[in-house]
């Protein structure tokens, strides 16, 4: 993390670091992976529309199709391992190391550390979430002042670590149905078949209308945040989604006298 | 006494003729004759029930069929002069003038039709006795239309649909007399592969099994809708021709297809001791146990038949129901916030840092 600046200047304006160009990367693995599983994976699910022929035939229709989906899903898992033991690298390096060089390493320690990580949820989530719907229903003029990562970030962050879990180990059940039925039952393959279809809606549909709709419809996002492609927030868009991060970013860089005032929904996007 | 009709005939022969401008026989039905009338489009009538009927007869798809050798008085044997009175039905188990070429006997379906009494769609029970509901069980016509052949062809190990020059010639450098290699060619290879797409064969068995009527007579569940909803049934419908439809499962690989037999039949392909090896065909999940078989192809997420789906099914709903109802109203609020974003019935002023206090302060 520290090989880049938590603000750096462009044209003049300040800008936030978010995401290293390792996290950008497994970023773009993970959507053009998931577009492809949702993509030869949906017209089978709803075979019976009059879209999903088309498009599966432009997938390679069900003689390639199925292996596309196959390879892009073995892509996914493959994304899934290398992001768990990325973390895990991640929490020796920053975390054990830490705790080891300050001669703090007990069990106990771990554990705080392992929660105190920012993309793990804990208190101020759950306040930031009961002051949303505050904020939402009128009881209060100021929106929350999310840290480093909100909990709706936290949210889509951990959506495919829920989400892989179920539909991946489904997902290899039914392509190796055969070798698996001389150690399984046949009846795994009925409880895989709706783990696998149904919990791929539910993700696609969150995909499509709330992730889309945090970086994509949102009026200040529209047509599309540029977080993912430059790693970097601007600073009205720190300010309205990270204020207290933001707060403690320029304090930390001596920039104290010229933190802004916290935005209302939706001001000073000039839409 | 004979020779009294002749001036009668003679009649009747000047009548035809001057009506309709033709020279044509009327007595003697033959094959130019049928199709005088039957190549028109427009043949049709209501007949006594207030159906609908149309006696067109497409030639060219005619010609594309098995039956394309048969004189259409070999099934039509009532008929035997024109106008001719409305036609019987075609027994289709009576004897027709192509010579079957291993027995060199007449060609008939009784076999068909004796295997087809033996099967489930039989209308008779293990003790002769009708069973219940006579007219729900099917005759060949009920599943068959006029079939047509689908020939392929192979080259350098590629099979392709359709007759290719390549194979056919070289069953024609010998059997150069009229069609035979043609009709040859086109029953055999017609018959290498399956003569009607998978996609039709669940709208055939659909024509019953889908029916709710039909399946309240007979205490049946919805295995139409069932198949649908699996993995087969899903690919049959994207045009798949690998994926199985209702006959490979339900008949013993080998064995005649009109003999589909009750699951509690021993022989049957569902019975339980035979599904595993049903499932395990040669083309089909041949690397598998036979504890696959334990899969259950026709879920209907009835609480009390599939507890395991059903719960699941719930479950899953439920889940999604919970998330993206949150999310959703979320954001129709935040979108909403947005027309009034400073007002609200109490206001926080409390400044996070010294520089935060709102604009409006």
């Amino acid at each position: 993390m520290s090989k880049y600046d938590p603000i750096v200047y462009k044209d003049g304006k300040r800008l936030f670091y978010r995401f290293s160009a390792h996290q950008r990367v497994q970023h773009v693995v993970l959507f053009s992976s998931v577009l492809l599983l949702a993509i030869t994976g949906f017209p089978l699910r709803h075979a019976e529309e009059a879209w999903a022929k088309p498009l599966y035939n432009m997938m390679g229709g069900t003689e390639y199709a199925p292996l596309i989906h196959r390879a892009a899903g073995t892509v996914l898992l493959g994304l899934f391992v290398y992001h768990t033991i990325y973390w895990m690298v991640k929490f020796y390096q920053n975390q054990i190391c830490k705790l080891k060089r300050e001669n703090r390493l007990t069990p106990w320690n771990i554990v705080k550390e392992f929660f105190s990580q920012e993309m793990v949820p804990n208190k101020k989530d759950l306040v930031d979430i009961v002051h949303l719907w505050k904020y939402l229903l009128y009881f209060t003029n100021r929106p929350p002042r999310h840290e480093r990562m909100s909990w709706r970030e936290k949210f889509d962050y951990f959506a495919p670590y829920w989400g892989i879990p179920i539909l991946g180990p489904a997902g290899v059940a039914l392509w190796w149905r055969d070798e698996l039925s001389h150690i399984m039952p046949g009846i795994v393959l009925n409880a895989a078949y709706i783990m696998h279809t149904d919990e791929a809606l539910l993700a696609v549909l969150f995909l499509f209308f709330v992730h889309w709709y945090n970086v994509h419809y949102a009026p200040e996002k529209f047509p599309a945040a540029k977080v993912w492609l430059t790693g970097y927030l601007t600073e009205d868009e720190m300010i309205h989604e990270h204020y207290a991060d933001y707060v403690k970013v320029m304090i930390a860089a001596g920039l104290e006298e010229e933190i802004k005032p916290q935005h209302f929904a939706g001001e000073r996007y000039g839409w | 006494m004979h020779y009294m009709y002749l001036p009668g005939l003679f009649f009747y022969l000047a009548g035809v003729i001057t009506l309709t401008g033709v020279n044509v026989n009327p007595v003697m039905a033959n094959e130019l004759n049928c199709m005088m009338c039957h190549k028109h489009r427009g043949l049709s009538r209501i007949d006594e029930k207030g159906e609908f009927r149309l006696f067109y007869i497409n030639n060219e798809l005619f010609d594309s069929g098995p039956h394309r050798r048969n004189k259409c008085s070999d099934c039509h044997k009532d008929i035997d002069r024109i106008p001719h009175e409305p036609a019987k039905k075609v027994d289709c188990t009576q004897q027709c003038h192509v010579i079957e070429p291993s027995g060199k006997k007449k060609f008939s379906h009784k076999n068909i039709a004796k295997t087809l009494a033996s099967s489930v769609h039989g209308k008779l029970d293990d003790e002769g006795k009708e069973k219940p509901h006579q007219s729900d069980f099917p005759g060949c016509k009920d599943c068959h239309d006029q079939p047509l052949y689908r020939p392929i062809s192979v080259f350098k190990g590629v099979a392709k649909h359709g007759v290719s020059a390549r194979s056919i010639s070289r069953c024609k450098s010998c059997h150069t007399s009229g069609n035979f290699a043609e009709d040859f060619y086109e029953h055999v290879t017609s018959r290498l592969h399956k003569t009607r797409f998978s996609k039709e064969i669940i709208e055939v068995c659909a024509k019953c099994h889908q029916d709710s009527e039909f399946r309240k007579r007979h205490d049946l569940d919805d295995v139409i809708t069932s198949y649908k909803q699996t993995f087969h049934g899903k690919m049959v419908e994207l045009g798949s021709e690998r994926t199985p439809d209702c006959l490979d499962c339900h008949v013993v690989e080998g064995e005649n297809n009109h003999l589909i037999e009750a699951k509690t039949v021993a022989t049957s392909s569902t019975h339980p001791s035979n599904v595993g090896n049903t499932c395990r065909a040669s083309d089909c999940h041949k690397n598998a146990s036979a504890e696959l078989a334990s899969f259950q192809t026709h879920v209907t997420y009835d609480r009390e038949k599939y507890p395991l789906q059903f719960y699941m099914l719930v479950g899953f709903k439920a889940l999604m129901a919970i998330v993206l109802y949150f999310f959703l109203t979320l954001i129709f609020l935040e979108l909403l916030r947005r027309l009034f974003p400073r007002f609200a019935f109490f206001k926080d002023n409390q400044p996070h840092h010294k520089n935060t206090r709102p604009k409006d302060q």
